[in-house]
């Protein structure tokens, strides 16, 4: 899906031009033509391997916009899937990145872990991958006993597999061979390029939108911003794997800690009421009908909300003209602002470091093309 | 697509038009950009200044001076027939309402702080100064937004199509551009089944 136009000397590597658009669906023009209620399902399809950031920062931007705070079992839920979704989007970047670099094992060790993570999504919310399980308001269900049993499990047996990954890699001889010193960024290169996430953290710049601009309660648990100053392909490895163990420490805190009450916003304007209230309640019948045929309009305005996924930070930019339908939804894509750095990281080295640069990068190319 | 037939592919006049108007911008000094608004205010949390779209290279660079020197994201909204006839925002009551609206968003990593730039740009052709060399990124915020609203920026070096083909009609995401449907080219019916409309 992606296209480079190389100009080569010999193996050396003098121009790299990206070609993107192979994966363009027009998700912003899809999301403007549906409800927002509705736009929650079109996220989940804009950075694939990703889904539940997009939910995320779909929702805080238009939460924003409609000055409403979800209560904190509905924040706590949402860091939690966040978490597991940074895990899920890290494994697929392990395990495909290693099979590009030689390391075929590395695919079929993570799409194990993977599919626990898939597992714990289809138990709390019905679907394995496009969940959309946060919503404005809150999120879609509450966690089951049986979910918060898997979770418990996957915490307690997912350091090991880290551990694994790193007895695989971290000290392979052919790994460090094509990956330290190759596809180098400097600081000021990666700050120039609006680098963020791991490629931005790789490079020694301390920026991590759950540190900077915490959202989701994300300042109650502690956990540090994986920084490696190195700026290779190796350095931005180390930064994803500190990422994993990080994760897993928010996820620990995050099961402890988890609040009692509701995971809705009680407000009968945004969310629709509980079925029971519908078979006595004319108001509850009015409102449901209300949202269902119309749904809501945010007050005149924009707001801008981005969350730190995977791959940097994947933002939602709203823009409500008081109608039902958003005037415009911008999707700042990671990945999109990453990709335009392979040329500066790949010139003047090999033909074959393109792949381990590529790999680093993490560019999903549907959250490139949206 | 009548309203919008300039799109298509890089614009020879464009490219000389641009060397003109993509000079580096006259000197400017940190807290340069409170003289350069038209409006400024807060919404939904989120800190925003409107400056006129003739200024926004001075506007681009005096915020990065001021510290806003982290790049986000470009982009821009059609506000075309609004059910409240003009925009918010656009820093004047009367005239005719602007159409679109270039929206740059801001980082200052040091002090996590957001901020919004917004010019407007009137119906028909719009074109607005690149700032591509100020913010690396925008080469290909501003190419997407070329290829998706028809807005051209001069002084940008490469101003082509990025998400769709080259051989496109149209600009996507403008509000007059139909929501149609596709030929369905595999079926037998072939003409009883297109579902696009004939002209768009």
């Amino acid at each position: 899906m992606l296209r480079l136009i190389v100009d080569i000397d010999g193996e050396v590597i003098r121009k790299v031009r990206p070609v993107i658009g192979y994966l363009h669906t027009g998700i912003e023009k899809t999301a403007e033509s549906l409800r927002y209620q509705q736009a929650v399902t079109v996220t989940d399809r804009w950075d694939y391997l990703s889904p539940l950031f997009n939910n995320h920062s779909y929702a805080l931007a238009v939460e924003k916009l409609m000055g409403v705070e979800v209560p904190p079992r509905a924040q706590a839920l949402r860091v939690i899937l966040s978490e597991l979704c940074r895990i899920s989007s890290h494994m697929i970047w392990l395990g495909t990145s290693g099979l590009e670099m030689g390391a075929i094992s590395m695919l079929w060790y993570c799409l194990r872990e993977r599919d626990k993570i898939l597992d714990l999504n289809e138990e709390i919310s019905g679907f394995r991958m496009h969940t959309s399980y946060i919503r404005p308001g809150g999120v879609f269900a509450d966690a089951t006993p049986r979910f918060l049993d898997l979770l418990d499990r996957f915490i307690n047996s997912f350091p090991a597999s880290i551990d694994e990954y790193e007895s695989l890699l971290s000290e392979n001889p052919i790994f460090k061979l094509r990956t330290q010193g190759i596809g180098y960024l400097s600081r000021e290169d990666a700050l120039q390029l609006g680098q963020t996430g791991p490629m931005l953290r790789g490079s020694g710049v301390n920026w991590d939108l759950r540190k900077s601009l915490p959202y989701s309660g994300y300042e109650k648990y502690e956990f540090e911003a994986a920084v490696e100053t190195a700026g290779d392909c190796y350095a931005r490895y180390k930064v994803r794997i500190k990422e994993l163990r990080e994760a897993t420490k928010i996820l620990r805190q995050a099961l402890d800690t988890l609040p009692d009450g509701p995971i809705n916003v009680d407000d009968r304007k945004l969310l629709p009421p509980p079925r029971e209230e519908l078979d006595t309640s004319m108001e509850a019948l009015i409102h449901h009908f209300k949202l269902f045929t119309e749904g809501y309009s945010p007050p005149v305005g924009d707001a801008y909300a981005a969350v730190e996924s995977g791959h940097g930070e994947n933002g939602t930019y709203v823009v409500s003209d008081g109608t039902h339908k958003p005037r415009r939804v911008k999707f700042r894509s990671a990945s999109f602002v990453n990709l335009q750095s392979t040329e500066r990281m790949a010139l003047g080295g090999m033909i074959a470091d393109l792949i381990a640069i590529i790999g680093t990068i993490d560019a999903v190319m549907g959250d490139v093309d949206r | 697509m009548s309203p919008s037939k300039q799109g298509g592919g890089p614009r020879a006049d464009l490219a000389e038009h641009g060397q003109e108007r993509g000079r580096p911008p006259s000197k400017t000094k940190k807290g340069d950009l409170a003289k350069i608004a038209i409006e400024r205010g807060v919404v939904a949390g989120d800190e925003w200044v409107t400056v006129p779209a003739a200024r926004i290279r001075e506007a681009v660079q005096a915020a990065k001076q001021d510290g806003f020197s982290f790049y986000s994201f470009l982009t821009c909204v059609d506000h075309l027939a609004r059910a409240d006839g003009r925009p918010p925002h656009t820093g004047q009551a009367a005239g005719e309402p602007p159409r679109f609206e270039m929206v740059y968003e801001l980082r200052d990593l040091e002090r996590s702080r957001l901020l919004r730039i917004r010019a407007f740009l009137p119906p028909g052709d719009p074109v607005i100064d690149s700032v591509h060399d100020l913010y690396g990124p925008a080469n290909w915020d501003e190419r997407e937004v070329f290829d998706l609203f028809g807005v051209s920026f001069s002084g940008h070096p490469n101003l082509t199509r990025i998400l769709l083909p080259d051989d496109w009609e149209g600009h996507p995401l403008r509000r007059d551009y139909p929501v149609g449907g596709d030929p369905v080219e595999f079926s037998e019916e072939h003409e009883e089944w297109q579902t696009a409309p004939k002209r768009a």
